[in-house]
């Protein structure tokens, strides 16, 4: 149609990336939200937004669906510039979005609230996506849990089948069992064709799910090459409480890390293979025990050291 | 794609009955007491003094024309229905800006325009339940007090009555986009509205600053000359649909360029 398309260094048969950001950059006055960033995210993967809160993750999101505008740089999302105002509002059709904070109507059922999007961009999926999460849709929203918020959301952001979806903390108040069908869920979508975009403050689910990852922190992305080591090094947070008061020379082993120990009680991170640091601890009689994973904050610290907090 | 208007429709229903509820019942009970008012019309038009007169439009109290277009019309539809109006579209952006609601109706492929524009158009229900309930109260009054009034005039004082109503909507809904929060929204919007009324109804007692009133929009409507005089100023109205486009406009124009 126009002369560009004919430009012979254009590669008219690739498709492009369903998102590419190209020096994206968001300021508030002195504050920079996002600071340069580039990336892209392919067709058919999974990609892990990854950053502890407040690093800018949805402001980047935000960004991606044009409701703020970048100070500099821009962004394509299903090949709309989002500085064209009218060709992201087309993609819109083919996006599903699921904001961190859902701000439904109140006073409209769960059905009613299904319908109210249905009218704006079609629901051909949503009977499938109620078989795997069911809020109480004959409810008032405004008597929801947080998870049955998030379920909603869920549905809504997938029902009119999107091509790409942005999920911004998807599985932020659902409970394990939920989780877990969120992320069986995400795999069938990615295997079907589908794009996934979403942003966690979790390793593990980050690392579990994602085919790629993207690291932000103080609105800009850390290294690629970083990633790995950073992910190799996060490990699990451990605290057990001994029966009775240990040598901590005796207890440790190089893979621990960051280890306190108060009394009988001994915290650290672990690094290791998990069947050596089970052997480790049976040697021990405990009264108690809890393995989680760490803070990213605390990762990010331990990986970075403290200069951005005190700056 | 008229969903949101669906849904804003739904959204104002409640509001719209209690207050056409309230102002029948506070006409009902003005038309209550008119015959007394009647018979007291003229002392009550040298009791008070002309500049309350004038800021209140009275003309010809002691007639049911004069009574309804000088007593029932400014305080119910001018002043409290514009009132209403200020502050329902005051509350339709900003309190979805808010409430995050905005981010999901804006990853649907509707544009910020439209948002807008379906917005408004979903005043329809407050318009509609407004003129009926007015129109029934007074046609019921007017019958049980054994006179009667000009079904024209009737039909005109509501229908040039709209475009005052929508430009109150349009200084609401111009607040609604520029401000973050939605009680400074809800509350500068009545608040100008109810200035506005008040600077045109001063300005009308010092003719040197008469024209300033004329920057106001109930100087555009006037419930008694429609009444009293059958005099039909189409252009003011005109005037004022223009006023009410221009906000609108101006409204949609600032949300377009907005973060949200």
């Amino acid at each position: 149609m126009s002369a560009e398309l004919e430009d012979p260094d254009q590669e008219t048969d690739q498709i492009p990336a369903p998102l590419t950001l190209s020096g994206l950059t968001k300021r508030y006055g002195d504050v920079t939200a996002n600071d340069d960033v580039t990336f892209d995210v392919e067709r058919g993967e999974i990609f892990g937004y990854l950053g502890p809160n407040g690093a800018g993750k949805t402001t980047t999101i935000r960004l991606l669906l044009g409701l703020i505008k970048p100070t500099a740089g821009t962004a394509s999302v299903l090949g709309a510039d989002i500085r064209d105002r009218r060709a992201l509002t087309e993609a819109k059709a083919n996006i599903g979005y699921l904001p961190d904070t859902l701000g439904f109507e109140e006073r409209l059922t769960g059905r009613q609230a299904l319908d109210y999007f249905a009218r704006m961009r079609g629901d051909e999926r949503r009977d499938e996506l109620l078989e795997l999460f069911h809020p109480p849709l004959d409810k008032r929203i405004e008597t929801y849990s947080h998870g049955n918020r998030r379920m909603l959301g869920i549905i809504q952001a997938f029902m009119h089948d999107p091509e790409l979806a942005i999920l911004d903390e998807p599985t932020s108040g659902l409970d394990p069992l939920k989780q877990d069908r969120m992320h069986v869920f995400l795999e069938e979508e990615r295997d079907a064709g589908k794009t996934i975009f979403f942003s966690s403050h979790i390793l593990s689910e980050v690392q579990r799910v994602c085919d790629r990852v993207g690291i932000i922190r103080d609105g800009a992305l850390v290294d690629l090459e970083d990633i790995e080591a950073l992910l190799r090094r996060s490990g699990k947070r451990v605290w057990v409480q001994l029966a009775e008061p240990v040598d901590e020379a005796g207890f440790r082993t190089p893979e621990m890390i960051d280890i306190e120990t108060v009394d009988r009680s001994i915290r650290f991170t672990y690094t290791g293979e998990y069947n050596a640091l089970l052997e480790q601890l049976g040697r021990y009689e405990l009264s108690d025990i809890e393995i989680g994973d760490p803070k990213l904050d605390d990762v990010f610290k331990h990986y970075y050291g403290d200069t951005a907090v005190t700056e | 794609m008229t969903a949101i208007l669906r849904n804003e429709s739904g959204k104002l229903l409640r509001g719209t009955l209690t207050l056409t509820g309230l102002l029948v019942f506070l006409s009902g009970f003005f038309l209550l007491v008119f015959p007394s008012i009647q018979e007291e019309a003229t002392l009550l038009e040298e009791v008070y003094p002309e500049y309350i007169l004038a800021l209140l439009g009275v003309e010809e109290l002691h007639t049911i024309e004069g009574f309804v277009g000088g007593y029932i019309f400014p305080f119910m539809w001018v002043f409290i229905g514009g009132i209403y109006f200020a502050y329902v579209t005051a509350g339709m952006i900003a309190g979805d800006i808010r409430s995050r609601r905005m981010d999901l109706i804006l990853s649907n492929p509707v544009s910020r325009e439209s948002v807008v524009l379906q917005k408004m158009a979903a005043l329809w229900v407050p318009l509609l339940g407004l003129i009926s309930g007015f129109v029934a109260v007074l046609l019921v009054g007017v019958w049980g007090l054994g006179e009667s009034i000009d079904l024209t005039a009737l039909v005109m004082v509501h229908a040039l009555g709209v475009p005052y109503l929508l430009v109150c909507s349009g200084i609401g809904i111009v607040c609604s986009v520029v401000f973050d929060r939605t009680e400074s929204a809800q509350a500068t919007a009545p608040g100008l509205v109810f200035l506005l009324w008040l600077v045109d109804g001063l300005s009308e007692m010092n003719p040197e600053f008469e024209w300033i009133g004329d920057l106001t929009p109930s100087r555009y409507y006037d419930p008694t000359a429609i009444l009293v005089h059958g005099e039909y100023a189409l252009l003011d109205a005109g005037v004022l649909l223009v006023a009410f486009l221009a906000l609108v406009g101006l409204a949609a124009g600032l949300f377009i360029r907005r973060d949200i």
